[in-house]
């Protein structure tokens, strides 16, 4: 506890808080400009689409914000040549968990955010009843854990390469998986099609009507060993990024 | 009465690759004492203070601290009494000098009080509130001692702690360090490649070269090594290395055309130049040479090894 409370302590300064902050401010003003003007139809589905619209917009924004935090995170420590110090007062181990937590309470808490601004906008745009509970917590922990997955394959590069442009090219190209695994199928087993495994709900389109119908989605076998893969990816990265750290010699 | 070891090490090896860079170290640091470890640039000394560290993996032989061999288990329980700045001071730049402090003074559980009392000591108090990035070097490697001092370890690791600063900063530093075993009852290991530096500091001296202890001892018994000769130069250098001989001497010629023997009573200094004068060769000069803690530094860490 005392070392996860330092990792906070350390990140003063480093507006990690804005970058996140951003990243919501990005989303928000999609949804004011995309949202902006509800018909009747929509207004009646809005709480429902959100479902929908959230994780495809994280599938494309959040590998590279993933990337920033991680990097934001490690390289107070490369630039200060800290670790040297660290690891002769904590285990390598005890260090890299700690750094995964921190990351991981501020994608949590930043999650948090996004659900309440865009419950807010919602209500704001006149959405019909309200956001179903049940669904609702079920994509947060989805959405939290596909998203916690990328942040620790980042947070495995970016502890253990110095230079933190390779990371950050990894996130970004992150990003362009994901736009390019939305064309292809709904689901994927690699770690970019998280959000895409964890879109609770589906939507058809009419063409000639241009009307857009939103339902909750029913998971194929293959669908749900998808999402079953998030939770795999999570453990492989943490795991591996804490041994390669602890191996990596300072 | 038996002395006591803070670090020991037997046969500590590290090898990377094909490549040996430390080899059967036997490492002995008296408790009390402030021990000078030198070498040439590239002779394993920062590998050898990490692996005491545990910052690197030796590839064989075992560390003792304290008394306690060292494993995986109690690595971190032992480091907790010593401080170590290597190569570089560590710190968070976008953080003050305090805020620094701080963050060790809560990993290493000492009082708060410690940061007044070391940023005092490093005379940094004033330096305080100021940003790490903003610190000259000389105050960065400052507030590098002070992160090692917090707590008042029993051990303190330096490696090249006076790298990048200037010579009144270097004196300050070789000053502070001279006083931490007197005034805190710190142990202090300070590796370095200058020997006048070690030489001003240390009561106790390991040389490396190449990987290999090739000297250990207090330093009073380095300088013992440091041997005196007399120096002789003639017109006829044979004829004079002859006439010693004869006389029983070991005498030794010199590429300067000087002929050396050993220090001899001032007697026999003056029956020697007499009968050097009878055999009508001219003697130019006679000179007292001592052989400075230098040239035996540069003898067991080879001339070729850049300092």
């Amino acid at each position: 506890m005392k070392t996860l409370g330092l990792e906070f302590y350390k990140i003063k300064r480093r507006k990690v808080g804005l970058t996140m902050a951003a990243f919501l401010a990005a989303q928000f003003l999609w949804g004011l400009w995309a949202l902006r003007s509800p018909t009747a139809g929509e207004q009646a589905q809005g709480f429902l689409s959100l479902l929908y619209a959230l994780p495809v917009l994280d599938a494309v924004m959040v590998p590279p914000v993933m990337a920033i935090l991680a990097s934001r995170l490690s390289d107070i420590e490369h630039k200060g040549c800290t670790f040297k110090q660290l690891e002769t007062l904590r285990s390598p181990g005890s260090l890299y968990h700690s750094k995964a937590v921190c990351g991981l309470i501020i994608t949590a808490v930043m999650f948090a955010l996004q659900f309440a601004l865009f419950i807010l906008l919602g209500y704001a745009l006149g959405y019909q009843g309200h956001p179903d509970p049940a669904h609702y917590l079920l994509s947060y922990v989805l959405k939290l854990a596909s998203n916690s997955s990328l942040f620790l394959m980042q947070l495995a590069l970016s502890m253990f390469f110095a230079n933190q442009m390779i990371p950050l090219v990894a996130g970004l190209c992150g990003s362009l998986i994901g736009l390019l695994l939305m064309f292809v199928k709904f689901y994927s087993f690699l770690p970019w099609g998280g959000n895409l495994n964890s879109t609770l709900v589906m939507m058809d389109w009419d063409s000639t009507t241009r009307i857009s119908t939103y339902y909750y989605r029913e998971y194929s076998p293959v669908e749900l060993a998808a999402v079953a893969m998030i939770f795999v990816w999570i453990v492989i990265f943490y795991t591996a990024g804490r041994i390669l750290f602890s191996r990596k010699e300072n | 009465m038996k002395t006591q070891f803070l670090i020991q090490t037997k046969n500590l090896t590290k090898q990377y690759g094909k490549i040996r860079c430390v080899n059967s170290i036997d490492l002995q640091v008296p408790q009390g004492s402030i021990y000078g470890f030198l070498g040439p640039n590239g002779a394993g000394k920062s590998t050898t203070l990490k692996m005491i560290l545990g910052l690197a993996k030796p590839t064989a032989g075992s560390i003792t601290l304290f008394g306690t061999p060292v494993n995986a288990q109690n690595r971190i329980r032992l480091l907790a009494e010593t401080g170590s700045l290597i190569e570089s001071p560590s710190y968070y730049g976008h953080l003050t000098g305090e805020e620094n402090l701080h963050i060790l003074q809560t990993l290493k559980g000492c009082p708060e009080k410690d940061i007044d009392q070391v940023l005092q000591i490093v005379r940094l108090d004033t330096a305080r509130k100021k940003k790490v990035n903003h610190y000259s070097l000389g105050m960065k490697q400052r507030l590098g001692l002070a992160s090692a001092l917090l707590g008042f370890p029993r051990l303190l690791i330096l490696d090249e702690p006076t790298n990048g600063l200037d010579p009144s900063g270097i004196s300050e530093m070789r000053e502070l360090i001279c006083t931490l075993p007197s005034r805190y009852g710190i142990t202090v290991v300070v590796s370095s490649h200058l020997l006048s530096e070690i030489d001003q500091m240390a009561d106790h001296v390991g040389i490396i070269r190449k990987g290999a202890l090739v000297f250990q001892d207090t330093l009073k018994s380095l300088h013992t090594h440091a041997k005196q000769q007399i120096a002789l130069r003639t017109d006829r250098p044979q004829e004079t290395l002859s006439l010693l001989h004869r006389g029983g001497l070991e005498a030794a010629p010199q590429e300067d055309g000087y002929v050396m023997l050993p220090v001899i009573e001032d007697d026999r200094i003056a029956d020697l130049c007499r009968q050097i004068c009878e055999q009508g060769i001219a003697l130019y000069r006679i000179e007292k040479r001592e052989k400075s803690l230098e040239d035996i530094f540069l003898s067991l860490t080879g001339k070729e090894t850049s300092l």
